[in-house]
């Protein structure tokens, strides 16, 4: 992990000219994973009762198969991509209004300031894949979740935590996606350029 | 509306439970027999059940026509258990009857079923339909479910909970936290558990988990735990001298968020209450006077009133845009105030100053004050400043703090102290303290040393760079009868100091020296007085250095004021162990003259080093030791005298102790002759030092030796001629007793010749031959030892070997006197001792057999017994020739015992005195035969086959036997020449 973390800070910290947009978007979505990974374990030390747990129900993000094809191209696996993470953005968006709500964010502590990081990293690999997009103009970076399920107040406190730790781990796993497909989409660029 | 609190306990249900079937037969008996006795009562109708879930409680309406009391009976559904049967009181209101029961679970956890009858005295209607309200345990609700949700809780008080096990799967366990519970079981899905005394929650509230048999996490609930609002402490105050802030402190009620305490002033919202905040406040735009806080929680409400005029409660802001205007002794601060209101408003400020760790506070008052004067400041000196104001009549508070930073400007240094140390010639150096920073006024860029002799009007002036704080002088060409003032000045930015001037002291030796006296050290430093003097217009110098220093001496000194006639000589400046010289003088503008001075330790030390050069001088039996004086410097001391210690191993033994610290010497006396160290220790009030150690070995006395060896010579001397004197006057005694007249030998033939002495030289067959057989000739059982020498000398012998080494030879006398007849001699072989042993009689005898040093160490074998016993093994220097057997002296062997077998080698066995040599002996003189060795070679000790054995000689002699050889060479010659002499003596006696 710390070895993936120092690659990433490295192609983080490379000039601009020498490094491309899918090589800064796959050190960010490693860096989201590895800090997903951290908001989860925090939020498990808080809620004790949640280690082993297994939460039942679907993927809450969500993609058609329909939309891809047998062979999709670049650019439609990063537009759904994209897609995926502004959801996840969405679900981070609700979540911390419910927390905040509950007072729960309103508390320092390493649970928040992670949450806060996680918010800050997802909305940059949102950015970064953005760029990737054949129009990039037209796609948006904001929330794409209205709240509208989870803030109309019938959500009990214990219901709320269940479904944050859902969210949580939602937030690994497009993370982990993200991670994954940008680096063959990234090393897909580079056989590509070498050609 | 009757209202009823439900049962509490589970017991009672459990009593309930018990006595049920037999109430509801009573009851039906009753009822029967009160129907068919009188008119019936109305049995109640329209049963309405409505459930509040969060207070859990059931509301029962009804029509029951004019009965006003009824039979109310509770059932849990689905077990058909009773949870609350009684007769309540429900009057009718507006045409129905009403009663609420709480239930002691959620009502969620599980269906109940109720009825109702109408009641009058012992006549009772009869049941009403039965209505049931529906718990979340009903079948068609699947899903696992927890109750209550969210509640909030006293702290200390119970929660009761039930967990609705989703259909088809299997109730495991009720969990708050981590704790399992005991759980009571509803209903076929539904399991309650109860938590008493809770304890307040967590920012997230208590978790409370159901788990299924598998361990499954089935559902959950959190239980908010807390206390209601108690706020304190309510203060409210104007900044602004418009608006109101009021401020207190919150209780920490353990809920969060929208559980937080809800708080109004004076019905103004004023937000919830952040945990984390030590104070809440809550600002309203206008003064009232008069103020309620009312505090809001779900767990209750609680309200403060506080009421105060606006002058009173005046807590004025920080002052705005703090500025300080720097001079070098002064500072002047201005500030504003962010409200206009402020200006008529009667003030008072303190203003904190600190430098250097230190901090001086100074107030100052006025209306709308803003701006003050900092006065008695130094010269470029940072302070910190910090003003904070407060209402000048009604003073409520301090407002806030407001602070800057302040550097006074530069200005000319102060004069420094100055002082001129002289040295035993005509040098010296002049000395000033360093500037501190509050005497500079800025940074020192020099001082300016001049030297002015006014007689002669010469004038010496230089430069000194700054951080060197004294110059050497050398005055031998500068007034030199007359006085020569030093003057100081220093310098930075702001320009030259007023000038330091002292008139140079004269030299010590120029002057008559005042009495010395000594000062003892007390904590730590030296602590001086003096009378005062009259010339002293500026003041004194106190000037102390190494007393053994003698030259380029550092020199520490300190000045005091006129006034003042007694100083302490801090301990920093001074040393233990050390002697300071310390000397006064009064300084005036005309002169420095030296008043005192004095000598003394700061604290006294043990010396450094012990004396030097101790030596020791033997005189006869006396030893004396000197040593040379220690150091001054290694003193480290007054030195109290010395003690003498003589070493005895690891121990010193004191022997003297000499308490005149001048003694160079002590003599130790009438000491035997030996060896001896002595260590020579100085003291002082500290303790003596390690000591210095010498050794001595005493030599003998030499007169007392010449007496001795004189002495024994006289007491020598005199008894022998004691001795002569007795001999000569019983010399006939003597001749009678010793030397008796003997009859002159009848010799046939012609027997004349020179008397003297006939050495002849042993033949070689002489030699005792040495039998090479190992067998035993029983032919020589008859020989036999004659031995040559007595008893006692043989015993010497055995005791101590014979020096063979010397050349030996047979030396036969001619003086024969025995008259018996000689038989021819034959020449020396063993055969013809044999055969003159065999004789019957025996002419021949062997008057000096030598034997080398084996053979005496053969003979010195102690006797074996002769019981055929082996004798024990040789020892490690045994003799050679005893362990050969064969190859020792046969004739000279023992027979062996009668009986012994022939054939066997005889063991070695002493020899035995043979009677005539014994009857022929003559005390301790030897037959005057014997022999020598042709050569020394010939005689080696290492040589078993060397001859060591004389041929046998005439004993037929009655000469005067000779001493033994050895004792006449022990003896020396002057012996020898005595013997000699006596011999003559005796023979002139005979004649």
């Amino acid at each position: 992990m710390a070895e993936q973390d120092g690659a990433a800070d490295a192609v983080l910290d490379e000039p601009a000219p020498r490094r491309s947009g899918t090589g800064r978007a796959v050190a960010l979505a490693r860096l989201l994973h590895q800090e997903c990974g951290h908001l989860l374990q925090l939020y498990r030390e808080r809620e004790s009762f949640l280690d082993d747990h297994t939460p039942e129900g679907g993927r809450i993000v969500s993609l058609s198969p329909d939309t891809l094809g047998d062979d999709p191209g670049v650019e439609e696996r990063v537009g759904l991509l994209h897609a995926a993470l502004r959801q996840c953005l969405g679900l981070l968006h609700c979540l911390t209004l419910r927390e905040v709500e509950e007072e729960m964010g309103e508390l320092e502590g390493e649970y928040e300031a992670m949450r806060k990081n996680v918010r800050s990293r997802l909305e940059h690999l949102l950015l970064s894949t953005r760029v990737l997009l054949p129009q990039p103009g037209e796609a948006e970076v904001t929330p794409d979740n209205p709240c509208t399920e989870e803030v109309d107040g019938e959500m009990g406190s214990f219901a709320l935590k269940m479904w944050t730790y859902r969210v949580l781990l939602e937030l690994l796993h497009w993370a982990d996606h993200a991670s994954l497909t940008l680096h063959v989409i990234h090393t897909q660029s580079q056989e590509t350029e070498e050609v | 509306m009757a209202t009823h609190m439900p049962d509490r306990g589970f017991s009672h249900i459990r009593k309930l439970k018990s006595h049920n079937v037999w109430l509801i037969c009573m009851l039906l008996s009753l009822s029967a027999t009160h129907t068919h006795c009188t008119d019936a009562l109305d049995v109640p109708q329209g049963v309405v059940l409505s459930a509040d879930r969060s207070t859990q409680q059931l509301s029962i309406s009804w029509l029951g026509g004019a009965a006003i009391t009824f039979d109310l009976i509770i059932l849990r559904t689905e077990f058909n258990e009773t949870v609350f049967y009684e007769t309540v009181t429900a009057p009718q209101e507006n045409g129905m009857h009403h009663w609420t029961w709480t239930s002691y679970e959620p009502l969620e956890c599980t269906s109940r079923s109720v009825r109702l009858r109408s009641r009058d005295g012992q006549k009772t209607s009869d049941w009403s339909d039965t209505r049931i309200l529906e718990g979340m345990d009903h079948p068609n609700k699947k899903d696992s479910m927890m109750y209550p949700q969210d509640p909030v809780v006293l702290a200390g008080q119970h929660t009761t909970v039930c967990c609705i096990v989703e259909e088809g799967k299997d109730f495991g366990s009720i969990r708050y936290n981590s704790t399992v519970m005991n759980v009571t079981r509803l209903s076929r899905r539904s399991y309650v558990t109860t938590k008493f005394n809770q304890a307040p929650s967590r920012e997230t509230g208590t978790n409370v988990i159901c788990y299924s048999g598998m361990k499954m996490m089935l559902t959950g609930t959190v239980i908010f735990v807390g206390y209601p609002p108690l706020p304190t402490g309510l203060e409210c105050e104007t900044r602004d001298l418009t608006s109101v802030l009021c401020q207190w402190s919150p209780r920490n009620t353990h809920l969060y968020g929208r559980r937080a305490t809800l708080n109004t002033l004076n019905g103004r919202d004023c937000g919830k209450t952040n945990q984390n905040q030590r104070l809440a406040e809550c600002r309203l735009p206008e003064w009232a006077g008069n103020w309620t806080l009312v505090a809001k929680n779900a767990l209750g409400q609680s309200s403060l009133n506080y009421s105060a005029q606006l002058t009173h409660r005046v807590h004025p802001v920080a002052p705005a845009n703090l500025t300080a205007i720097p001079h070098a002794w002064n500072a002047t601060l201005q500030w504003d105030w962010d409200y206009p209101t402020y200006d008529l408003l009667a003030l008072i400020c303190q203003v904190e100053i600190t430098s250097d760790g230190h901090t001086k506070t100074r107030t100052f008052s006025g209306v709308g004050l803003r701006s003050v004067a900092l006065l008695d400041l130094f010269p470029v000196v940072e302070y910190n400043v910090r003003v904070s104001c407060g209402a000048q009549q009604h003073f409520w508070k301090w407002g806030t703090w407001s602070k800057t930073q302040v550097k006074t400007g530069i200005d000319v240094p102060e004069a420094p102290a100055l002082w001129v140390s002289r040295d035993e010639d005509n040098t010296g150096k002049v000395m000033w303290k360093p500037l501190t920073q509050r005497q500079s006024h800025g940074e020192i860029t020099g001082y300016e040393l001049t030297l002015w002799s006014p007689e002669d009007k010469v004038q010496h002036t230089e430069t000194v760079l700054p951080g060197i704080n004294e110059h050497p002088i050398n005055l031998t060409h500068m007034a030199t009868a007359g006085k020569v003032i030093a003057t100081v000045k220093a310098k930075n930015a702001a320009g030259v100091s007023p000038p330091a001037s002292v008139v140079i002291p004269q030299l010590l030796s120029d002057v008559e020296p005042p009495t010395v006296s000594r000062v003892v050290g007390a904590d730590g430093g030296f602590s001086l007085s003096w009378a005062s003097d009259a010339n002293a217009s500026n003041g004194y110098v106190v000037e102390w250095r190494d007393a053994s220093c003698l030259h380029r001496c550092p020199v520490s000194w300190t000045q005091v004021g006129a006034g003042t006639t007694n100083v302490s000589i801090a301990p920093d400046t001074l040393q233990a162990g050390v002697l300071y010289s310390i000397s006064l003088y009064s300084c005036s503008p005309h002169a420095s003259a030296l008043l005192q001075r004095w000598e003394g330790y700061m604290q006294e030390l043990v010396p450094l080093r012990s004396v030097p050069n101790l030596m020791t001088n033997q005189d006869n039996s006396d030893i004396q030791l000197t040593w040379r004086e220690i150091r001054l410097a290694d003193r480290r001391g007054y030195l109290l005298g010395y003690r003498v210690y003589l070493n005895m191993g690891p121990q010193l033994k004191l022997i003297a102790k000499l308490s005149d610290p001048l003694s160079r010497s002590y003599t130790v006396k009438n000491l035997p002759v030996s060896s001896y160290k002595f260590t020579v220790k100085a003291y002082t009030s500290a303790g003596e030092d390690s000591g210095s150690t010498t050794s001595i070995t005493m030599e003998s006395y030499t007169d007392w030796l010449l007496l001795e060896m004189l002495v024994s010579l006289g007491t020598m001397t005199c008894f022998l001629f004691l001795v002569f004197f007795i001999c000569y006057k019983k010399r006939k005694w003597v001749k009678k007793a010793f030397y008796p007249d003997i009859p002159e030998p009848k010799v046939t033939g012609d027997w004349s010749r020179t008397q003297g002495p006939l050495d002849v030289k042993p033949h070689a067959n002489s030699m005792v031959h040495i039998v090479e057989e190992s067998g035993w000739d029983s032919s020589k059982e008859k020989l036999v030892v004659i031995p040559e020498e007595d008893e006692d000398e043989e015993q010497g012998v055995r005791d101590e070997p014979v020096d063979t080494d010397e050349p030996m030879t047979i030396r036969y006398y001619n003086q024969v006197v025995d008259e018996r007849p000689i038989r021819p001699r034959y020449p020396d072989s063993s055969e013809s001792s044999s055969s003159s042993l065999d004789s019957a009689r025996t002419d021949v005898t062997y008057t000096g057999i030598q034997t080398s040093g084996s053979s005496l160490n053969f003979q010195a074998e102690p006797p074996f017994p002769h019981d055929g016993q082996q004798p024990p093994p040789p020892q490690g220097d045994f003799p050679v020739a005893l362990a050969g057997g064969a190859g020792g002296y046969r004739p000279q062997v023992q027979p062996a015992a009668p009986g012994q077998d022939p054939g066997q080698a005889a063991p070695p066995q002493s020899f035995p005195e043979p009677l005539p040599a014994k009857e022929g002996s003559f005390g301790c003189y030897q037959p005057q035969c014997s022999w020598q060795m042709d050569s020394p070679g010939e005689g080696d000790e290492g040589s078993i086959e060397a001859p060591s054995m004389g041929s046998p000689t005439s004993v037929a002699s009655t000469q005067f036997l000779l001493p033994r050889e050895e004792e006449e060479r022990s003896e020396g010659e002057g012996s020898s020449s005595a013997t000699t002499w006596l011999h003559n003596l005796l023979s002139s006696t005979k004649s």
